[in-house]
C-alpha cells in the first residue's frame, strides 16, 4: 500500500529529530547526570504507556522522548527521583494519557509536568540554561521549522516579539536563553500549540508577552521558571485562539462570498 | 504567507516507469463497458436488448426519472450484457465492438442555435450530461438547474495525470464553441482553470463572462474543488458546477456537427508496467485491453483515477482520465500477537497538524480544525469551514499524506450524505 509519511509516528519522529540539536549540545556539556535523568524520565514513561496500552488499548507514542527530554533539561535541580517520579507521572498521566494519548492531548504533558514540580517543591532551585545549550534551540527551531513540525507562526510571532522586547532593553540576556530554549522544548508542540496560522502568531506572541512581563514584574523568579509559567499559559489560550482565528476566517469568507 | 497562491501544495511521487514514446496513440478496447458515474445511482427506464447492434453515440439506454438522460455506445458495438441490481438499478453495460458500423448523428438544429432547452436536450441526449458535477454533494447535476458558476478544469495536478492541453490541442474552436454552450446553462461566471502561459479561450469565448484562473502545478492546484472553495465556494442555493476541458470540447464538436466524440485522452501510469502510455480511447473503455501490452508480470490490481483517488475497477469511470497499476502485495504472515496489540488499535491515531497537512489543502482552510471537524463529525462546523464545495477527491491528498488509508475520503461522503438528506430537502 502507497502511503504518506506523516502519520502520528512519524511526526513524533521528525519533532524528535529537531530537538536533537539541543539534546547531543546538553548531554555533551552535562554529562552522566544528564543521561540519567532522561533515562529515567523515558523509562517512567515508557511504564505509564504500557500501562495505558493495556487498560485502555491506546497506542503508545515516540513523543514521549521530545517530552522526557524536555522534563531533563527544564526539571528543578538536585529534586531527587521520587518528587521528579511524581511530577513526571502526574504530568504524563493527567496532562497526555488520560485525554487518549498523543495528539488528543490540550497541554504539552512536559509543562504540565514542570509546572507541577514547580509548585509542589518550590524550594528546589530552577537550572540555569547553559549558553550553548540555549543557542542549539536556533538549530532546533529551523530544524522544526523545515521538518514542518513546528509552527512558522509561533516561532516567529515570539521572535517578533521577543527581539523588540531585547532592543528596548526590557529583557536580560538570561531570561532571552531561557524563554528560546523552552519556546522551541514546550511552546512549539505541534500539538499544543495553535494550529491556525493567525492564532498561531498571536500564540507566539503571547508567550512572549508573558516572559516580559513575569521578567518585569515577577520578582525572585528563575529564567526557566518564568519560561514555564510563559509557556503554560500560552498553551492554555491556544485552542481559544485557534477558535478566535476561524471566528475571523469565517467571517472573512462571509463577506466576501456571502457563504462559506 | 508570502506569494502562497502559486506555491500552495504538494508534489506527490509514486513510482511509475518513464514514459518513452512521446506520441499518443489511437486505442479503441474490444470490449467496453459503462457504469453509473462513481457514487451514484442510476435507474434505468429503458435499454438496449442484448445482441443488438449499436452505432457509435446512439443511446443504448435510458434513466427512469428522465427520457432524454441516455447513455450512448462508446464504439459501433454489439450489446453484449446488460447487467441490473434490483430495482432496475444499473450495474454495467458491457459492448462488444463491432468495428465498421457507422456514427449516430444528432439533429442540432435547434441547439445550436443557442436554444438552452435543446441544448440541453442534446446533451443529455448525446450521454454528454454525466461530463458535469455539481457540488455541494458531486452529483450529476437535475436537467433544469441553472448553476450559479461552472467551472472548467484545463488543468490537472493529479499525480499521473494527462495534460489537458494535451487533448485540446487542435481542437481550440470547439473549445470556444463548447464555452459558448456552457454560458447560455448559467448566468454566472466560466471560471476556466489554466496553467501559466497564454490563454486558452478566445476573449468573447463564453459570451465574455469567461474568468480565467491560473493555477500552479502543485496539488491540489489543478483541482476543481480547491478553486470552487477559493473563489466561489458552493452553497445549498448557489450550485457549482465543474466540468473537465476535455468535455466542453467535446461539446463544442457535438454541437458542430452532430457527432459524439469518440475518443478521450488517457494516460495509464503506475508502478506494475514496463512503460506508461498516453493513449485516446473510448469512454468507458476496458481497462485490461488498455494495459495487457505494458504490464509487468505478476499480480497487480487496476485503478481508474489516479493513485491518489482512483478506485478499483474493470472499466475506465465516468469522468476519468487516468488509469493506474498497482502491484497487488497478498497479505504477508500473520503478525506476533505483541505487534498486533501494538497495531491494532481500538481507534485511529489522532491526526498532529503540520505543514504537510496544511499544504495538501493547499493553505486553503483551516486544516487541523477542518480535519478534526471531518473526524468527529461535527458537520455544523465544516460546513462553515467550506465542506459543500469540496468532494472526495479534496480530501485525498490530506488522506494520503497523514496515510489514513481512505478514511477522510469516506467519512467526507458520509457527513455529505447525512448533510444532503437533513438540508437538501
Amino acid at each position: 500500500m502507497t502511503r504518506g509519511l506523516w502519520d502520528r509516528e512519524t511526526v513524533a519522529w521528525l519533532l524528535v529529530a529537531a530537538l536533537l540539536p539541543v539534546a547531543v549540545v546538553w548531554i555533551w556539556l552535562e554529562g552522566a547526570p544528564a543521561v540519567t535523568r532522561l533515562a529515567f524520565a523515558f523509562f517512567l514513561m515508557g511504564i505509564w504507556q504500557i500501562v495505558f496500552l493495556i487498560a485502555r488499548a491506546q497506542p503508545p507514542s515516540l513523543s514521549m522522548i521530545a517530552s522526557a527530554l524536555a522534563i531533563a533539561i527544564l526539571a528543578p535541580e538536585d529534586l531527587g527521583l521520587l518528587p521528579l517520579g511524581i511530577g513526571i507521572s502526574f504530568g504524563f498521566v493527567a496532562g497526555e494519557l488520560v485525554f487518549g494519548g498523543w495528539g488528543r492531548n490540550i497541554l504539552n504533558p512536559a509543562t504540565v509536568a514542570l509546572a507541577f514540580l514547580g509548585f509542589a517543591y518550590p524550594a528546589f532551585d530552577w537550572p540555569q540554561p547553559l549558553v550553548p545549550v540555549a543557542w542549539a534551540a536556533i538549530p532546533a527551531a529551523l530544524l522544526g521549522l523545515a521538518l514542518g513540525v513546528m509552527s512558522g507562526g509561533v516561532l516567529l510571532g515570539a521572535a517578533i516579539v521577543g527581539v523588540t522586547a531585547a532592543l528596548l532593553g526590557a529583557l536580560s540576556p538570561i531570561s532571552i536563553e531561557a524563554a528560546g530554549l523552552v519556546l522551541v522544548l514546550l511552546v512549539c508542540d505541534p500539538v499544543s500549540s495553535a494550529s491556525t496560522r493567525i492564532g498561531g502568531w498571536v500564540n507566539g506572541a503571547l508567550y512572549a508577552g508573558f516572559i516580559v512581563l513575569f521578567d518585569a514584574y515577577w520578582a525572585g523568579a528563575a529564567p526557566i521558571q518564568i519560561a514555564v509559567a510563559a509557556a503554560f499559559l500560552a498553551a492554555l489560550a491556544a485552542p481559544l485562539l485557534d477558535e478566535a482565528a476561524i471566528a475571523i476566517w469565517i467571517a472573512r469568507r462571509r463577506k466576501r462570498h456571502g457563504r462559506t | 504567507m508570502f506569494g502562497r497562491v502559486r506555491d500552495a501544495g504538494l508534489l506527490v511521487r509514486f513510482p511509475s516507469p518513464p514514459r518513452q514514446a512521446v506520441e499518443t496513440s489511437m486505442e479503441i478496447t474490444e470490449e467496453a463497458g459503462l457504469t453509473a458515474p462513481r457514487g451514484q445511482e442510476l435507474r434505468l427506464g429503458w435499454f438496449a436488448e442484448e445482441g443488438t447492434s449499436v452505432a457509435q453515440g446512439a443511446p443504448i439506454a435510458r434513466a427512469r426519472d428522465d427520457e432524454d438522460f441516455a447513455l450512448v455506445a462508446p464504439m459501433p458495438a454489439k450489446v453484449a450484457r446488460v447487467r441490473l441490481q434490483p430495482g432496475k438499478r444499473l450495474a454495467e453495460v458491457v459492448l462488444f465492438a463491432e468495428p465498421g458500423a457507422d456514427r449516430h448523428r444528432f439533429s442540432i438544429k435547434k441547439a445550436s442555435k443557442r436554444e438552452e432547452d435543446a441544448l440541453r436536450r442534446l446533451l443529455l441526449n448525446a450521454g454528454l450530461w454525466t461530463g458535469f458535477r455539481r457540488r455541494p454533494f458531486g452529483r450529476t447535476p437535475e436537467r433544469s438547474e441553472r448553476p450559479a458558476a461552472i467551472f472548467v478544469m484545463a488543468v490537472d495536478s493529479r499525480p499521473f495525470a494527462a495534460d489537458p492541453i494535451t487533448a485540446l490541442a487542435g481542437r481550440e474552436e470547439a473549445f470556444d464553441r463548447g464555452l459558448d454552450a456552457l454560458a447560455t446553462l448559467t448566468d454566472g461566471s466560466i471560471f476556466l482553470c489554466q496553467s501559466a502561459g497564454k490563454a486558452l479561450a478566445e476573449r468573447s469565448a463564453g459570451q465574455g463572462r469567461v474568468q480565467k484562473i491560473v493555477a500552479g502545478r502543485r496539488h491540489p492546484q489543478g483541482m476543481p474543488g480547491y478553486w470552487i472553495h477559493q473563489r466561489f465556494p458552493a452553497g445549498l442555493d448557489a450550485a457549482v458546477w465543474d466540468c473537465h476541458a476535455e468535455d466542453v470540447a467535446a461539446i463544442g464538436e457535438l454541437l458542430a456537427d452532430g457527432f459524439v466524440p469518440e475518443t478521450r485522452l488517457v494516460r495509464i501510469s503506475g508502478e506494475a508496467l514496463k512503460k506508461e502510455r498516453l493513449v485516446r480511447t473510448q469512454p468507458g473503455a476496458d481497462l485490461r485491453g488498455l494495459t495487457q501490452s505494458v504490464v509487468l508480470a505478476g499480480p497487480h490490481r487496476l485503478l481508474s483515477g489516479s493513485p491518489l483517488d482512483g478506485v478499483e475497477a474493470r472499466w475506465l469511470g465516468v469522468r476519468d482520465r487516468q488509469v493506474t497499476v498497482r502491484r497487488h502485495n497478498p497479505p504477508g504472515p500473520e503478525r506476533h500477537w505483541f505487534a498486533d496489540a501494538l497495531m491494532r488499535r481500538a481507534y485511529p491515531k489522532p491526526m498532529i497538524p503540520t505543514a504537510a497537512l496544511s499544504q495538501a489543502f493547499g493553505a486553503s482552510l483551516p486544516s487541523a480544525a477542518f480535519v478534526r471537524a471531518l473526524t468527529s463529525g461535527d458537520s455544523e462546523v465544516a460546513v462553515n469551514l467550506g465542506v459543500l464545495s469540496l468532494l472526495e477527491e479534496d480530501v485525498a491528498l490530506a488522506d494520503y499524506v497523514l496515510s489514513d488509508k481512505g478514511r477522510l475520503p469516506r467519512l467526507l461522503r458520509g457527513m455529505l450524505d447525512e448533510l444532503e438528506k437533513e438540508l437538501a430537502k
